[in-house]
């Protein structure tokens, strides 16, 4: 298993090598350590057109192996790949704007999972949609892909202050969306 | 310090979230789509422009209708031929701004 400690200098070292000498294979390990995560994000933003959300990602690492010479390192490299993403995102947004999926056909449920769970899941994508899309952006990359409000900023292009009141919002709505589900009984059940 | 009501939604939120998505033949598709050689150089771009701005000055310069235009216009004469130089010299002008800002790119740091 990676370690997770020593991931930034093994992207910042495969950077070198294809700045260096153009090393392809190099680029090639970057995209299998890296587009997992990018799709996610896509995918999460596409609200569940997960076709779209992967023709964005072909371009986004396109136009990673483009801009490569512009990575300078103070980010981290993902956080440069998913500020990448998102604008890339926000671009195909102006032209086309995404037809929204309908939660049912995204996700079926499977006979094995409680039922419970399915419709707290179903809940939860739903209490998400009737958020803000800052709020909802806000908080897919600070919770969800694990980022730190001030890289949060960086990849969404938002002052930290923005950032953090969008998530503290988007939390609120939640909260109150989700009332029904007993939030601070269901954290007492945890270990 | 967080609340617990805020750890149980980001918990919540966390599980909800599928995690990385399988390769499943990503990379193979991306790295068939990657060119072969990563920079372009730009020195055969800057070549032809400095080449065909040359032939291009070098033919109209030799031209009457040029020289009366330019002769015009410095004098601050409006002529029929110093406004045919000034229209062309902006719509060039015009041009390559036009072509400048669609070729502009965005800088990712």
């Amino acid at each position: 298993m990676t370690d997770q400690r020593a991931a930034p200098d093994v992207d910042k070292a495969l950077v070198a090598r294809i700045l260096l000498s153009g090393d392809r294979r190099a680029f090639e390990l970057l995209v299998r350590r890296h587009q997992g995560m990018v799709r996610a994000q896509l995918r999460r933003l596409a609200k569940g057109d997960d076709a779209r959300a992967d023709d964005l990602a072909q371009e986004v690492f396109l136009l990673a192996w483009r801009k490569l010479h512009q990575f300078r390192g103070e980010a981290r490299f993902a956080t440069w790949l998913y500020r990448i993403a998102y604008s890339c995102f926000l671009q195909a947004q102006r032209k086309q704007p995404a037809v929204v999926a309908t939660i049912e056909a995204e996700d079926p449920p499977t006979p094995t999972t409680p039922p419970e769970t399915i419709e707290l899941k179903v809940d939860i994508e739903r209490a998400m949609r009737r958020l803000s899309d800052a709020e909802r952006v806000v908080l897919v990359h600070t919770v969800q892909l694990g980022l730190s409000h001030e890289e949060a900023a960086y990849v969404l292009a938002m002052p930290l202050g923005t950032v953090k009141s969008h998530a503290r919002r988007g939390k609120d709505r939640l909260r109150g969306l989700l009332a029904e589900w007993q939030l601070p009984s269901q954290q007492d059940k945890r270990p | 310090m967080k609340e617990p009501t805020e750890e149980a939604i980001e918990a919540l939120l966390r599980e909800e979230f599928v995690g990385p998505v399988p390769d499943g033949g990503f990379t193979d598709s991306v790295m068939a789509r990657v060119p072969t050689s990563r920079a372009r150089s730009s020195w055969p771009t800057l070549a032809g422009v400095g080449a065909g701005t040359a032939a291009c000055w070098a033919s109209l310069w030799s031209a009457p209708f040029t020289q009366t235009g330019w002769r015009d216009l410095a004098s601050g004469y409006p002529t029929v031929a110093a406004v045919v130089l000034l229209s062309a010299m902006t719509g060039m002008a015009i041009l390559a701004m036009a072509w400048s800002v669609a070729e502009a790119d965005v800088e990712f740091r």
